[in-house]
């Protein structure tokens, strides 16, 4: 698991490579604490190489919204495969996020 | 067999001796008794002939005394008028006239004178006699120079005695002209003169006829014999006064017997003597005629005393052989009954042999050589039989073709060699078939075919057939009404069957197969219910909770038949066993199963471990032939479940194992979560509302949702301190 994370002017690009399972969360959730603090600017979940997600990384991506919430930034998550989309449609999360 | 009908032959041929025995002492004790019987009869019979022949000889006696009384009485009488006339010579004719007149038994008489004592009649001696046919009486005289009476001895002999005479029987030619015997006195005159001789003749014709008459046995004779040994009666008539008996005892073949007879009957003795003549042996009693010094004898020839007891002896044997030939008849009888019983009882060997053989038969077509395929370390296969008293028909079979391990278990309904015959048949049918078919369900279903199509008894057979690839732990398996096996993997349950119907009720059935992976040291436990349904002596069934127990730790496979066989054994007790009792376990032991075909999978409780949970899932996904996104999907749930039971089931700090096993059937997958950690029931959990907004959603409680959404069915048990989650996936 690969977590990149671009910081821009507006926004902040947060790219997810490989396969977010329970122990990826682990690491994937310290990596996104500058995220979390720049939670203002839209930020863009870039899930291209996201092949697998679970309940931990879900979590990691309802914290960045719920931080963005608080903060009055905005979470776009973009270029989520189906089955990823599945797992999303299954919890509820398309509802939580914009998809683009 | 050979020895079997020697020893057979020899104790016919003992019963054949012991009969020869038999039959030898039967005849020995009937010869034995006649034997003696004969003894006694004889020295009765021969008493008895002694008795009768004395009591004839005394009778005759008599009456030759009687005889001899009157004769003697006759002269006696006329002594006193024949002194009277011996002064008158002339008269004296008319005293012998008397004394022939007067006593039938005097066949003649005379008074002869003394030469010279009348001086008128120098020489005279009138005679006067019967004539035999003729009734009137003859008168001569003996005093004529051809007869010389005074040279008699009838005349000397009682002058020299001076008392009555006997003489000798005689011819009197010139006189009476007959056999005769002569009693004569001497007469004396006043002075004490010899003066005259007195006679009377008896004829010895009557004597002929009474002794003749005597007839003690028919074929007996007799003898009467003078004082010096004439024979005066005997059988051969032309003997009479011919013969003395010494001469013929000089012709006799036993000389020395007969002259001593002859000695004592001359002498005047009585007794008996036997004798052998021409071969014929003979018994003579004599006795002595007083006075007259004649000696009666009555011959009896052996075979007329002995007559009817040898002929009653004849009949005897003759009964006695009789009886011999009817024991012998009996005695083969009995030995023929013999040896037909012994024949069935052969025969009744002989079929429970031919059963003993079937059965041996029927046993050698099961594998009976553990372990079957020695070269082989991926299998560890034992299976066995334990028979029933009566043949049964049961049967289990395995072979190795193209890598894959052919294997059945069966069981013919009913016993005996029926179900032997019909075993033998479905075994022989699994080989013809199975020989070139892969897939279970066809082997069954062409088995069904066959057994329908010759099923004219109506027995079927309930069969579990399976197909073991060994490469890769691949089991396709297809159940004809059989019991299901039971898979003991981690844990141990019965491996999913349809039922289906037995092999041989109908045919054109469709049998559906199922298949499973077996991982390295699964092993598969196949039984008929012999095994379940053994009952001990309370009608009590060792049943399937029993069987489950005894396999519960692992172990070899022969460990586990053993530990079976004695279970039951154990329980059973005394009681019969009524089925056979068949086994067949197979452990799979090939560890060289690729990494990726491993349907069991054991985790620490730590969440690192969550990556070969995902490859894990991963093989059975693609064993499996599923899409990415279903693949995704399992393993997503997989983890939620595995991650659930690491965080929740073992409290921080404690370790724990968690056993994740995969089951891949055509149409399902079904996957179990076990631990040992705390009772939790992930299933127990809220379920976590999607539909909420960002600032209400919880962030845990996803995990369990997801399992749920995903898998088909969820239910968690906990049993023996272990949780249990499983959960299914069609597919």
């Amino acid at each position: 698991m690969e977590v990149k994370i671009n910081k821009q002017d507006s926004n902040i690009i947060v790219e997810f490579i490989g396969r977010l399972d329970t122990p990826a969360s682990v690491e994937a959730s310290q990596a996104i604490e500058p995220v979390l603090a720049d939670a203002g600017k839209t930020i863009i979940l870039e899930c291209k190489e996201l092949s697998y997600i679970s309940s931990s990384g879900l979590r990691i991506f309802l914290t960045i919204r719920k931080a963005a919430a608080a903060k009055g930034g905005k979470v776009i998550v973009r270029n989520i495969t189906d089955d990823i989309r599945h797992v999303f449609m299954m919890t509820g999360f398309l509802n939580l996020f914009e998809i683009q | 067999m050979k020895m079997k009908e020697a020893l057979g032959n020899s104790s016919i041929r003992d019963f054949a001796r012991g009969g020869l025995m038999l039959i030898l002492i039967a005849a020995l004790t009937l010869e034995a008794t006649s034997i003696i019987q004969f003894y006694f009869s004889q020295k009765g019979i021969k008493e008895e002939a002694r008795l009768r022949a004395e009591s004839e000889m005394e009778a005759t006696q008599l009456k030759i005394l009687d005889v001899v009384d009157q004769a003697e009485a006759a002269v006696r009488n006329s002594i006193w008028i024949a002194q009277w006339c011996l002064d008158f010579p002339d008269s004296l004719p008319s005293v012998t006239r008397r004394i022939v007149t007067d006593n039938p038994v005097v066949a003649g008489s005379t008074v002869a004178m003394v030469p010279g004592y009348s001086k008128r009649r120098p020489l005279f001696s009138p005679y006067c006699h019967k004539v035999p046919g003729i009734d009137t009486l003859c008168f001569k005289s003996l005093a004529t120079p051809e007869y010389d009476y005074p040279s008699q001895s009838w005349f000397t002999e009682p002058l020299r005695l001076g008392k009555g005479y006997w003489s000798e029987p005689y011819v009197d030619e010139g006189g009476g002209e007959m056999l005769m015997t002569t009693y004569s006195v001497p007469i004396f005159d006043r002075k004490g003169q010899a003066a005259a001789v007195l006679t009377a003749d008896i004829s010895l014709d009557w004597l002929t006829e009474l002794v003749g008459g005597i007839e003690v046995y028919p074929n007996a004779f007799n003898l009467v014999i003078s004082r010096e040994g004439q024979l005066m009666v005997c059988p051969a008539e032309s003997l009479v006064m011919q013969r003395t008996f010494m001469e013929m005892a000089a012709k006799a073949e036993d000389t020395t017997t007969i002259n001593k007879l002859g000695r004592s009957m001359m002498s005047g003795r009585s007794g008996q003597i036997e004798f052998k003549q021409k071969g014929k042996r003979y018994h003579a009693f004599f006795a002595p005629v007083e006075r007259t010094g004649w000696s009666i004898s009555i011959f009896i020839p052996d075979s007329e005393i002995y007559g009817s007891i040898r002929r009653i002896g004849a009949f005897v044997k003759l009964l006695q052989i009789l009886g011999i030939v009817m024991l012998i008849l009996i005695l083969r009888a009995v030995a023929k009954n013999q040896m037909k019983y012994k024949e069935i009882a052969d025969k009744k060997e002989r079929i429970e042999n031919e059963l003993q053989i079937a059965r041996g038969i029927q046993m050698s077509m099961i594998p009976k050589t553990f372990p079957p395929f020695p070269e082989r370390h991926d299998l560890d296969i034992c299976g066995i039989i334990v028979p029933a008293k009566e043949v049964g028909g049961d049967l289990y079979d395995l072979f190795i073709r193209d890598e894959k391990l052919f294997f059945c278990i069966g069981d013919v309904s009913g016993k005996g060699v029926p179900a032997a015959l019909v075993m033998a048949v479905t075994r022989s049918i699994f080989r013809n078939i199975a020989a070139h078919e892969d897939r279970p369900e066809r082997i069954v279903s062409d088995m069904n075919e066959s057994l329908s199509d010759m099923n004219e008894s109506n027995m079927f057979v309930t069969f579990f057939c399976g197909v073991l690839d060994l490469t890769d732990g691949h089991l396709r398996y297809c159940n004809a009404g059989h019991n299901a096996p039971l898979i003991l993997t981690t844990d141990k349950r019965s491996l999913p069957i349809f039922s289906n119907l037995p092999l041989g009720i109908i045919s054109d059935m469709e049998f559906k197969g199922q298949e499973r992976y077996l991982c390295y040291d699964d092993a598969l436990f196949l039984y008929t219910d012999g095994v379940t349904e053994a009952e001990n002596s309370a009608h009590e069934q060792f049943g399937e909770q029993r069987l489950s127990d005894v396999l519960s730790s692992r172990r070899s496979s022969i460990e586990h038949l053993k530990a079976m066989e004695e279970a039951v054994a154990a329980f059973v007790g005394d009681a019969e066993p009524s089925d056979d009792i068949t086994m067949l376990s197979i452990h799979y032991l090939n560890d060289k199963v690729p990494e990726g075909l491993e349907r069991h999978l054991t985790l620490h409780n730590d969440i690192q471990q969550i990556p070969r949970l995902s490859a894990f899932i991963d093989s059975i996904a693609e064993k499996a032939g599923l899409d990415s996104s279903l693949s995704m999907s399992l393993n997503l749930a997989m983890e939620e479940a595995v991650t659930n039971v690491m965080l929740y089931a073992y409290p921080k700090g404690t370790e724990g194992d968690i056993d994740v096993e995969a089951y891949i059937s055509p149409d399902m997958l079904e996957f179990t979560i076990s631990d040992s950690g705390m009772e939790f029931d992930p299933t127990a959990a809220p379920e976590a509302d999607t539909s909420l907004g960002v600032e209400d959603r919880k962030i845990g409680g996803l995990g369990i949702h997801l399992v749920r959404k995903i898998m088909d069915s969820v239910t968690y048990n906990r049993e023996n301190g272990k949780n249990h989650l499983s959960m299914t996936k069609k597919i």
